[in-house]
């Protein structure tokens, strides 16, 4: 089930955290389960990469932390969306598309 | 944008604090990941076992994850920089020798910088301890209370002026009468410094005045040494040159005088109101303190328009009048600077030479460490993290030899202090301070960080299969890695050749003053202060008296074979008068000034002082005899060229009463009085009994003795107090000391700036030899084959030698040419000695040449003794 994953480009882990979070607040797991669910197992969050990038985005001020209980009713650290972060995802958006809008046109073209 | 750097500093901050907190919570945070995970697995049918097995193979290390996190929230640096303190701590333990050898040589050469510094510090760069002490002015030329006052009343550039001069005073009321310096002031000295008594007040304008009370302010110093700090000390009554003095006030401990030294203060009206109100001799120092805004050349216009008025007024003596005017910190510093900034210059020098020894020792370290670094980067450390741990131990051991520095640095400065240079005696404040801490650490971080980057830097560009490679090889040792110790060792070699040339150039000059003929001989002769008491001796026939009885006294002492008295022997103090020679009238105000000495005994056999024409004074030129002199040859080819001296008559300058002529009886050798390094001033010598000046009350007793006797100074004391026992007995000294004092500051910078040279050739010395002992080490093998193959032990030696004999030439010439274009700043500091004397530079070559061969030599020869078979074995 392994070999339809693809490698992350670098950069991209964050505006992805940065818009599953957007929707509500999620632990670190679900975090990484909604992202596989919602690409259909193309793209898997290695949990060495999640968690330094959950508190990279937590020092630079867009995302908070706080603990809650979980569905099973255990202790869990909830992510949530700070303003700064919705305003970065908005950032990162649009220099994605325009990236990906970019990278397109040469694929077609040249 | 500020907001977030705000922001990113709390967080760290945050986490730096509550890491402990977040530690643990951050472990349950994976934890529950890894929990969920295994969950999940097994919802979809696995076992728990291999649900477990498997979410753990997927979540990789924990510890890395965590340490990645910790680096995320901005905790990585901190923590690694522990890390690599604690790691090169470690490492440096492993390796006490070289540890201790890097932290000795840094020692060596930051303890050097911060004891010289510490003289800089306090010397030149600490304010002069008065209020406001850039505005405080100096006059360069000593004048006389009266112009002083015309000073002080008719300028309009200064808030305040005032003047002193110290003079040798009698304190009696101790178990022995005592000299002390007295300090002659006027109202307006203590008021133009602008400090405040300790205890008590200072002496005001109202009693500053011709027969005013006498009032004494006293030094700290002269109040705990000789009233033992007596707390009730305000109001009590001393005696001072006979007199009774009332104590109204006393200075506080750090208080010292510009450039003079006193024990205590009265005021010059009071005390000496004869020599206060002679307009022409010209005694006093003075101090003047500018009024604000007003520049140092305004000041001076001014005063040379007073200039110019008194000379006008006074043509008689104050014809030629040039007040000058300069900064009180040039006055004070101005003859100690260029020996300071010299001696700063060596040390500096000798820091670079340990510092090149530091950077050589850390590359040895690295090649002995190659292995280990290699592993470490095999197992995916970074190159950054590895220079940075490498910098962190280069910087820990800097710092080490600057803490260790300091401890030199601090006897060193005692060690300093404590060699009496004469010129830093009036500096009793030397001492450390924390600009002297800051410049130590900066200077210590410096060394650290810029000569532990070099190596580091040049071990971590080779790559990996780089190293793997020469590792394979077992020597060469990387190419670029020899560049850099060659070029060390070359440069230790300059240095260290600028430092040698400099000492020996100090060396030369003080060997050659040295061996300047002083004119007299000093072995065996001792020298006593005396002043008898302007009260019990007030007139000539008084004080001849007295002199005449204790010559008679001392003349008759076993052992003594001749005694003499006079004003001071070489102590560079003279009473200088105009004097005119008869039949050659010279205009009024250019008579030459010719230092006068009195005589009573045998002067010139006492000293042996050669009589070159003519005859010595003899019992006979005494009271109401005709006046007789002697002068010295100086005098003769100076003012009577080509002329028979003998039987010219000769005057000081009489205004208003006529002449009393002194006939040239004799011609005496020029004695150098005034130091050996200074040039002979025109002198005349006249008996003491035929002496119209009451003034002249000092006495001198000079005793030449068969051998040197300890017990003759209690012997002489006992006359002295025999025949009066208020007489303070001081300054006793064999002439040899007194010599010997004259070239107390020459030798001091001898001795300091040899020791430096003698540090650097040191160092350079270990440089070479340790850099000649690793090559040889690493190419043992390479020997092995060579003598394998029959080479002679000369073509190894050869071979061995070539290399270090190539550095350190190439050093030498680089410091031949480096100290020629440097020594030019020593000029001042040196006798009769041209800054590039070509004997020094040869000398200074051939002593590091003979150096460097010896250095290599050591290394080689074990090379020699390398057996073909050991070498060859030794991969």
């Amino acid at each position: 089930m392994g070999e339809a994953s693809v490698e992350l480009p670098q950069g991209t882990l964050d505006l992805l955290i940065l818009r599953t979070l957007a929707l509500e607040p999620l632990h670190g797991w679900a975090v990484s389960e909604r992202i596989q669910q919602i690409s259909s197992d193309v793209l898997r969050v290695q949990q060495g990469s999640l968690y330094p990038a959950l508190h990279r985005l937590e020092r630079r001020g867009w995302i908070k932390a706080r603990w809650g209980t979980s569905d099973n009713n255990r202790r869990a650290k909830y992510y949530e969306l700070t303003r700064s972060g919705r305003q970065q995802l908005e950032i990162e958006r649009s220099a994605w598309e325009k990236l990906t809008a970019a990278v397109a046109r040469v694929l077609e073209t040249a | 944008m500020f907001r977030d750097a705000l922001h990113d500093v709390l967080f760290r901050l945050r986490a730096l604090f509550g890491r402990n907190t977040q530690k643990a919570q951050h472990d349950d945070e994976l934890c529950f990941h890894l929990e969920q995970q295994v969950a999940k697995y097994v919802n979809s049918g696995m076992t728990p076992e291999e649900a477990e097995r498997r979410a753990r193979v997927q979540f990789g290390s924990l510890d890395q994850v965590q340490e990645e996190c910790w680096e995320a929230r901005g905790l990585g640096l901190l923590d690694s920089l522990v890390q690599d303190v604690r790691y090169a701590g470690r490492t440096l333990r492993r390796a006490p020798w070289f540890t201790f050898c890097a932290v000795l040589t840094l020692a060596l050469g930051i303890g050097a910088n911060t004891a010289i510094f510490t003289v800089i510090n306090s010397v030149l760069l600490n304010p002069l301890p008065y209020h406001d002490p850039q505005q405080l002015i100096a006059l360069k030329q000593n004048d006389s209370q009266l112009n002083l006052e015309e000073i002080q009343r008719d300028n309009h550039s200064f808030v305040s002026g005032g003047g002193i001069n110290t003079m040798a005073m009698d304190f009696t009321g101790g178990p022995e009468p005592v000299q002390i310096r007295g300090g002659m002031i006027d109202a307006g000295f203590f008021q133009t410094l602008g400090v405040t008594p300790l205890m008590g007040r200072l002496i005001d304008a109202s009693e500053d005045v011709k027969g005013g009370p006498r009032n004494v302010v006293l030094s700290y110093g002269f109040w705990k040494s000789f009233l033992h700090g007596d707390p009730q000390v305000l109001g009590k009554s001393i005696t001072l040159g006979g007199n009774p003095y009332t104590v109204i006030g006393m200075m506080p401990r750090e208080f010292n005088l510009p450039r003079e030294r006193a024990d205590l203060f009265v005021s010059l009206w009071v005390e000496y109101p004869s020599a206060a109100a002679e307009r022409e001799v010209h005694f006093m120092h003075s101090y003047w303190r500018l009024k604000p805004g007003v520049t140092l050349s305004q000041a001076q216009a001014d005063v040379a328009e007073i200039d110019r008025r008194l000379s006008e007024q006074y043509p008689d003596g104050e014809k030629d009048r040039h007040s000058l005017l300069q900064p009180l910190r040039d006055a004070v510093v101005g003859d100690v600077r260029t020996g300071l900034f010299v001696l700063f210059g060596a040390v500096g020098l000798v820091l670079l030479i340990a510092c090149a020894n530091f950077a050589m020792l850390l590359i040895a370290r690295a090649v002995a460490r190659q292995r280990e670094l290699m592993t470490r980067a095999a197992l995916g450390a970074r190159t950054a993290r590895l220079i940075r741990q490498r910098l962190t131990e280069s910087i820990l051991l800097a710092l080490a030899g600057g803490a260790a520095g300091l401890l030199l640095a601090w006897t060193g400065t005692g060690l300093l202090l404590a060699l009496k240079p004469a010129a830093l005696q009036r500096f009793s404040t030397i001492r450390m301070d924390g600009r002297v801490f800051v410049v130590v650490f900066v200077i210590s971080l410096l060394t650290g960080v810029v000569f532990g980057f070099i190596p580091a830097y040049s071990a971590a560009r080779k790559n990996l299969a780089e190293s793997l490679r020469d590792n394979a090889r077992a020597f060469s040792g990387g190419g670029s890695r020899h560049r850099l110790r060659s070029v060390l060792v070359a440069s230790e070699f300059a240095l260290a050749l600028v430092l040698l040339v400099g000492a020996g150039l100090l060396i030369k000059a003080f060997w050659r003053l040295r061996s300047v003929d002083p004119g007299l001989n000093p072995a065996n002769v001792t020298t006593f202060y005396l002043s008898p008491p302007a009260t019990h001796f007030p007139q000539i026939p008084l004080q001849n008296n007295f002199r005449r009885e204790l010559l008679a006294k001392v003349n008759s002492l076993p052992g003594v074979e001749s005694g003499m008295i006079t004003d001071a022997p070489l102590a560079g103090n003279f009473v200088g008068h105009r004097v005119v020679i008869d039949g050659r009238p010279a205009e009024v105000g250019t008579e030459p000034v010719v230092q006068t000495l009195s005589v009573m005994g045998d002067y010139f056999s006492v000293m042996q002082i050669g009589i070159r024409a003519g005859r010595d004074f003899t019992p006979m030129d005494r009271e109401e005899q005709p006046l007789v002199a002697i002068v010295n040859e100086s005098f003769v080819q100076q003012l009577l060229p080509g002329q028979n001296p003998i039987g010219t008559r000769i005057d000081w300058i009489r205004r208003d009463e006529p002449h009393k002529w002194m006939t040239i009886v004799g011609v005496a050798a020029d004695v150098k009085h005034s130091g050996l390094n200074q040039p002979v001033d025109p002198a005349i010598y006249a008996p003491f009994a035929q002496n119209d000046e009451a003034w002249r009350t000092w006495t001198t007793l000079v005793v030449r003795t068969q051998q040197p006797t300890a017990s003759l100074i209690e012997t002489v004391k006992k006359q002295v107090w025999s025949l009066d026992n208020q007489i303070p007995v001081s300054d006793i000294q064999s002439m040899d000391d007194l010599m010997a004092l004259s070239l107390a500051q020459e030798r001091f910078n001898m001795m300091l700036l040899g020791a430096f040279a003698g540090l650097a050739l040191l160092l350079a010395a270990v440089g070479i030899y340790g850099m000649m002992a690793y090559r040889v080490s690493q190419r043992t093998r390479e020997i092995g084959v060579y003598v394998a193959l029959g080479a002679q032990r000369g073509d190894v030696l050869r071979l061995i030698m070539r290399d270090g004999a190539r550095l350190a030439g190439i050093g030498i010439l680089v410091g031949v040419a480096g100290a020629a274009a440097i020594t030019r700043v020593m000029t001042g500091l040196l006798f009769e000695v041209k800054p590039t004397d070509p004997e020094v530079f040869g000398a200074v070559v051939a002593l590091l040449g003979l150096v460097a061969l010896t250095a290599c030599y050591i290394p080689a020869r074990r090379a020699l003794n390398v057996s073909p078979i050991t070498a060859l074995r030794c991969e």
